[in-house]
């Protein structure tokens, strides 16, 4: 006859077969965690699943102490433990008394394999780094925006010389990190920064794996801006440390290299002004020194001396050109009177020479001259006009005419006018 | 150049060829001086941006209408 049993009494029958089970009991079972949460007492409450199942999972918190990672979501680990059931829920769980995460060995085997390519490829050469420029006016930051790492280089920088700082808020872990840093690198990049730090805390490998990616390598060498890694991180270096230009240690340092001291670029300041001062007052000397020799040559006592000298050679001069002048002055006149005498005699028969001339024309004239003919006995008729008239043709009967002779003339009537045959 | 233009790093630089100038050349006096009233100039003017403590801290948004830039103040 079939038996009559509660439901705990039902739950409590299988929950000590699943006990007994050795199939169950003291195994290791490999999924990845989801819906992970962590109650105030201490215990983790997750789901294990893999791509087609899934089953209820606890780790008390004793148990906590023997794993050194924060179980989160999506973590792939191995879990050691047994199934139980919980009794007034009815529903078996896996009771994880310990686990690894796996993957992790994967992990290392890809940071090495992309080192080496990028090795290979010669991104990591020391001729490859740039130089930090000395004095930046605009500090990019990519990192996340409530970490350490941005209080830090904050604070440092107070201290250092002033940069504006432009912070590009990434995500630094977890799925789409890589993605998000090289976001950032790109935009701050086109900001025109001048130096970037790009960086985050310390953490598993898991959580830095963002560092290792390769796009984020191939942005930072890529990056327009010298790069400075700042991955928190004291013994390994990611391979984003190793692409960077620099690689900080710390937050801090990353912003100490970034940047100079205040106190020292001031130092250095003061240091240029004295070697100033001091060219200036060399060369104030050096002219005050060639001054004085001027000056000293201007002295009254000098300017004497060189006066009287001048004078003296004035005077020698003087006399010179006096006794010179002299002497040419009496080759002139000398010159000069020669000339005259004899000039005087030319002259002289020149002038007799015209006289006869003169003379000898004169006669001439006077022969010629009308007048004279008058003296012979000739007389000179004219019209009333006192045209000289030369031919009877000229003459009309009754014309008046007037007749002039050597002493006197006379006024007529011509009566009759004859021409000849 | 204008002095108020130029960079902490170029006034530095100037600044630095100046002395050099002073210190090698066999200057004239005016020159000298002119050179010593430049030096004087970018002295004060680096000074004036160490002194200067009103720098940004500033954090990038991105939005709908592109990149924004909003001034960042860590607690």
């Amino acid at each position: 006859m079939a038996e009559t049993i509660t439901v705990t009494q039902l739950n409590t029958r299988v929950r000590s077969i699943l006990s007994e089970s050795k199939s169950i009991n003291d195994i290791w079972v490999t999924g990845e965690l989801s819906n992970v949460k962590k109650y105030t007492s201490g215990h983790y409450y997750f789901t294990l699943k893999d791509s087609t199942s899934e089953i209820r999972g606890v780790m008390f918190r004793q148990s906590r102490s023997r794993i050194d990672f924060e179980p989160q979501e999506n973590m792939k680990v191995t879990a050691f433990g047994r199934v139980d059931l919980y009794v007034e829920r009815g529903s078996y769980q896996f009771v994880v008394e310990t686990m690894q995460r796996s993957g992790v060995g994967d992990l290392y085997l890809a940071y090495e394999a992309l080192k080496k390519k990028l090795e290979a490829e010669g991104i990591f050469e020391i001729s490859r780094k740039r130089p930090l420029p000395q004095y930046p006016k605009v500090i990019g930051v990519v990192t996340s925006p409530t970490g350490a790492v941005i209080h830090d280089i904050i604070t440092t920088t107070r201290r250092l010389f002033p940069a504006d700082i432009l912070l590009y808020p990434a995500q630094v872990q977890g799925d789409g990190a890589a993605e998000s840093i090289v976001k950032g690198i790109k935009a701050l990049n086109k900001e025109k920064v001048d130096v970037l730090i790009v960086g985050r805390g310390g953490g598993s490998i898991e959580d830095l794996w963002a560092f290792n990616e390769e796009i984020v390598a191939r942005a930072i060498v890529a990056s327009e801006a010298p790069v400075i890694s700042a991955v928190g991180h004291e013994t390994d270096f990611t391979i984003a440390d190793l692409a960077a230009d620099v690689r900080a240690p710390t937050p801090t340092g990353a912003a100490e290299l970034a940047l100079r001291d205040r106190k020292e670029v001031k130092k250095h300041l003061e240091t240029d002004m004295i070697r100033v001062n001091k060219a200036l007052s060399r060369t104030l000397d050096r002219m005050h020194y060639r001054f004085k020799i001027v000056d000293s040559k201007l002295s009254p006592k000098r300017a004497e001396q060189r006066i009287s000298l001048h004078s003296m050679r004035l005077d020698e001069l003087h006399s010179r050109m006096n006794s010179a002048l002299k002497e040419r002055v009496g080759v002139m006149r000398r010159r000069f009177i020669r000339p005259d005498s004899s000039m005087d005699a030319i002259v002289r028969r020149k002038l007799e020479n015209g006289r006869k001339d003169l003379q000898r024309y004169s006669e001439r004239l006077e022969s010629i001259n009308p007048v004279k003919v008058l003296d012979r006995g000739y007389s000179l008729i004219t019209d009333e006009s006192g045209r000289t008239l030369t031919s009877a043709g000229q003459m009309k009967a009754g014309a008046g005419i007037s007749i002039r002779m050597k002493d006197g003339k006379a006024e007529a009537e011509v009566k009759k006018v004859e021409m000849k045959q | 150049m204008n002095a108020e233009e130029m960079t902490f790093e170029e006034s530095l630089k100037m600044l630095e060829q100046l002395v050099n100038e002073l210190e090698n050349g066999n200057l004239e006096l005016d020159k000298a001086l002119e050179i010593y009233e430049k030096a004087i100039l970018l002295r004060d003017r680096c000074k004036k941006i160490l002194d200067e403590c009103d720098r940004k801290v500033q954090k990038m948004i991105e939005t709908s209408e592109g990149i924004k830039k909003e001034d960042f103040v860590i607690e």
